[in-house]
């Protein structure tokens, strides 16, 4: 396995932030290896979503370079980075007036940019890909007519349809129920057993991360807190300070990964001591 | 497929406008009868004969400026939407439109002028004026990293009420002799353009045409959001400028040789999206021939209804456009769609 | 007169040419116009020209007017070609015309320019003062073969002038305001034939000196004048006169203290054509009612 993407001393600052906001990322080091699932990890504002827009050439570093595949990823055009690198967003606009087949077949869009309509093997590919995430029955359903699970769903397809070597997903199980949960997570690990497919996932989800993920990265403020399998990264110490609350890490009885707890906060009485209401 | 359902449209659209066009060559103000009109079109009329005169001096001249300003307003409105991803977005927004009549109005007063580089001064003035507004919309709206859309919308809209306020300005200082030709010209006449400004106009129409559709995928995957069309390919930052470019460009054209004329630009593209849906592979070429029939038939009745006086089709499209407006509002919108 | 002096020459100096077809004659626009023919079958876009014809007795040529076009009665039965803006070309062109007459002060150069394109010749007046109107007169008679009418008519009109001056010679000439239009207020400037008929009435217009035909004008600078008459024009037929109290209100001024408030026909004043005549006397009994009974 060898690194798919190293990123190199990346700083990046958004333009126009206000001051003492501005930096987002800060001496990023970080490397990929082909086939693995990573998992991004942070509190809010970290910077996860960042590295998603660095990774994909959203934006550009400031500072340092990233590479995929061996090329500087200044050197790659958008749409031969995007046969190679897909991205399922958290949420999709709230006024879209295409129907689930069309928007699948958007994914295809890299795979031939000159063309004006999509091949039949085009067609094969979204509907192989609708097929996987269960979404073959809505093919001509609005968008706007799906629920937040199917919504996210169809958003996977899209980006199965692309083929990509690097799947990158953004909170995807955030409007998942628990089948669906499961039904994605089993998709993600069954392509990357499969086909190799390099999976990336951000994720609130500590105990989703921590199961799935071959390697932690832990971000926070902007800088890399820690790198690793998860029982490394995952310590108690660590994580209360990183996320500013009260948390536990011991052992899942089933799987032998860490299980992260949070200890929720007792209720505090008037006069500000902390009482125990039996 | 999609291709096929292209054809499909493009050719009842087509079947449409061929019998608009017929119906509006046997129609007018002169009211010659159908075997006088046939026997011009045939070539068996004398052409120095009234009769010929009229069908290829006046009428279809007339015809072909009312389907190449409609079909240009429409798709510059199709682009401007998709471009902007906002269905009530319009030519005129983009401050394009503004700019042009101001150009044309200064025009019509540096004093009169006969003779046949009339026209042409006007048509010139006309793109000076919207090349002026569209370059100041650019500058304000870009910044070192693109053309972000709302700020693009703002900059048109303020950029247009600029040059609105400056042709009321010039209106209001005009002497009396002057104020009914400058009104009655920014109400959007339909009048038949000279050959030479014919090929000019559809020169540059194509042009424009072909800069939005041929966009039109890409168009489709903006929708998406500019992040999410950035990560499947599409060149975001040219796709906006190719589309800024087309949609100013025709409305420029229009301005220029038929003045102002509204709503089209909104009408049309709506009314197109409801029958062929979204694509804007097919939204795009069917909304040039949309626009085409549609304006087609408001010029023949702006021309027809009153004779032998004629009504501006600026008029006549403003009509509808308000409860068009309203009937929008109620259905789609209120649906929550 | 000089000016009848020179009227005369020029008719006669013209008056000769027509025998001899093609002819060129130079409009008032200083484009020069070749007719192969005395043209039969004129169109008027101007109600003014429209009624010149009239009073040639030219009028059996006349064959298209404006909506305009309302006096004499009978004009309003000549077949219409729409307003002065947007006539309608087809209904032009399927009357067959050799000649339309425009001007370029009502009528739009568009217009004009398209009937250039199909060759269509198209005759250029304009009458910013009795002169031209005397020079329109000329040329319409010439135009429409009725140049022996020109004298007698020109004759009577001018008859009727000099009395109304001659009567008016020894009177105080009042300070003069001609309300065009009151919101806002539009006065005849320097170059409307108004202004020079105020004059021949026996007044001083206030706004004789401002630039243009019909500029506007604030109703301050027109109060600082202290007009000793007001006359108000009245557009279209039937109906009253326009805006009277917003000037009553001004109390201060001698017009209003002394009531010398008057309505006039507008379409005698404005359009140049025999009627100028009535409209002299309609402005002179206004402006010297002690004068004219």
């Amino acid at each position: 396995m060898s690194a798919l993407v190293a990123v190199h001393d990346v700083d990046f600052a958004y333009p126009g932030a206000p001051v003492g906001r501005r930096v987002a990322l800060a001496n990023l080091r970080l490397t990929v290896e082909s086939g693995e699932i990573l998992g991004v990890i942070g509190p809010n504002s970290a910077g996860k979503t960042t590295i998603i827009r660095l990774l994909t050439k959203v934006v550009s570093p400031s500072r340092g370079e990233i590479v995929f595949d061996g090329v500087s990823l200044a050197g790659w055009s958008r749409w031969e980075l995007a046969r190679h690198v897909a991205v399922v967003p958290q949420d999709m606009p709230a006024a879209l007036p295409f129907t689930v087949e069309q928007l699948v077949l958007m994914g295809r869009y890299p795979h031939a940019p000159r063309r004006f309509f999509e091949t039949p093997a085009d067609l094969a590919a979204a509907r192989a890909a609708m097929a996987e995430t269960g979404v073959s029955e809505l093919a001509r359903t609005p968008v706007q007519a799906l629920s937040g699970g199917e919504r996210q769903r169809v958003m996977l397809a899209r980006a199965l349809a692309q083929e990509p070597r690097v799947l990158i997903l953004d909170e995807p199980t955030a409007h998942l129920d628990l089948r669906y949960q499961a039904e994605c997570i089993g998709l993600l690990r069954r392509i990357n057993r499969e086909r190799g497919t390099t999976v990336i996932l951000v994720s609130h989800d500590l105990n989703l991360a921590a199961e799935v993920c071959d390697r932690l990265l832990l971000l926070a403020a902007g800088r890399v807190v820690r790198v690793g399998p998860p029982s490394d990264v995952l310590d108690a110490g660590r994580l209360s300070a990183v996320y500013g609350c009260d948390v536990t890490v011991s052992d899942n009885a089933l799987t032998g990964r860490p299980l992260v707890q949070v200890r929720w906060p007792e209720p505090v009485a008037r006069g500000g001591e902390t009482g125990n209401r039996a | 497929m999609e291709r096929r359902r292209l054809v499909v449209v493009l050719a009842a659209l087509t079947g449409v406008l061929a019998l608009v066009v017929i119906a509006a060559i046997f129609l007018g103000s002169a009211r010659l009868s159908p075997a006088d009109v046939l026997a011009v079109l045939t070539g068996r009329a004398d052409a120095s004969r009234t009769e010929s005169v009229v069908i290829w001096g006046v009428r279809l001249p007339r015809i072909a400026a009312a389907v190449l300003a409609g079909g240009a307003l429409a798709v510059a409105g199709a682009g401007f939407q998709g471009l902007t991803r906002n269905p009530l977005a319009e030519p005129s927004v983009l401050g394009v439109s503004s700019g042009a009549a101001l150009g044309v109005v200064v025009a019509q007063l540096m004093g009169p002028a006969s003779g046949v580089t009339d026209a042409l001064r006007l048509t010139i003035f006309g793109f000076a004026g919207a090349l002026a507004a569209g370059v100041i919309v650019y500058f304000i709206a870009a910044t070192g990293s693109g053309l972000p859309v709302q700020t693009l919308v703002l900059a048109g809209v303020i950029v247009g009420l600029f040059f609105a306020a400056a042709i009321t300005v010039v209106t209001s200082l005009v002497d009396i002799n002057r104020l009914g030709g400058i009104v009655h010209w920014l109400l959007g006449n339909v009048s038949a353009i000279p050959p030479r400004g014919l090929a000019v106009f559809a020169m540059l129409g194509t042009v424009g045409f072909w800069l939005i559709a041929g966009q039109a995928r890409q168009l489709n995957v903006l929708a998406l959001g500019e992040e999410a069309a950035l990560q499947l390919g599409v060149n975001a930052e040219r796709l906006k400028l190719r589309v800024f470019v087309g949609s100013a460009l025709l409305t420029a054209c229009v301005v220029a040789f038929a003045g102002p004329i509204g709503f089209v630009g909104l009408i049309v593209p709506h009314s197109v999206r409801m029958v062929v849906g979204p694509d804007h592979r097919l939204v795009v070429p069917a909304t040039l021939l949309g626009g085409a029939i549609f304006l087609l038939v408001a010029d023949t009745l702006a021309r027809n209804v009153v004779a032998p006086a004629e009504l501006s089709v600026g008029v006549l499209t403003s009509l509808c456009g308000a409860p068009f407006f309203i009937y929008l509002l109620r259905t789609r919108y209120r649906a929550g769609l | 007169m000089l000016a009848r002096a020179v009227l005369l020459a020029s008719i006669i100096v013209v008056a000769t040419a027509p025998s001899a077809w093609p002819f060129t004659i130079a409009d008032m626009g200083g484009r020069a116009l070749t007719l192969p023919a005395p043209p039969q079958r004129i169109i008027s876009l101007v109600p003014s020209v429209t009624e010149l014809i009239f009073a040639l007795g030219g009028q059996e040529r006349l064959v298209g007017v404006t909506d305009f076009c309302d006096w004499p009665a009978d004009a309003k039965r000549k077949p219409s070609v729409g307003g002065m803006i947007s006539p309608s070309l087809e209904t032009i062109v399927a009357l067959r015309p050799d000649l339309v007459i425009a001007t370029d002060s009502g009528n739009r150069q568009e217009t004009v320019a398209q009937l250039d394109r199909l060759r269509i010749p198209v005759f250029m007046v304009h009458a910013n003062r009795l002169a031209e109107m005397r020079e329109v007169t000329a040329r319409l008679g010439i135009l429409t073969g009725r140049e022996t009418s020109v004298a007698p008519l020109v004759d009577r009109f001018d008859a009727r002038i000099r009395a109304v001056a001659a009567a008016v010679a020894a009177a105080p000439r009042p300070r003069v305001l001609y309300v065009l239009w009151p919101e806002p207020l539009i006065v005849p400037g320097r170059d409307a034939i108004v202004t020079e008929l105020i004059g021949l009435a026996g007044g001083d217009s206030i706004t004789a000196n401002e630039r243009n035909d019909y500029p506007r004008y604030s109703v301050e600078a027109a109060v600082a004048h202290a007009p000793e008459v007001i006359i108000l024009a009245r557009h279209g037929t039937g109906s009253g006169p326009i805006a009277r109290d917003k000037w009553d209100r001004l109390v201060s001024l001698p017009a209003i203290k002394s009531g010398r408030v008057h309505a006039v026909d507008g379409n005698l004043m404005h359009r140049y054509g025999p009627r100028l005549a009535d409209g002299v006397e309609q402005l002179a009994r206004a402006i010297h009612p002690e004068i004219f009974r």
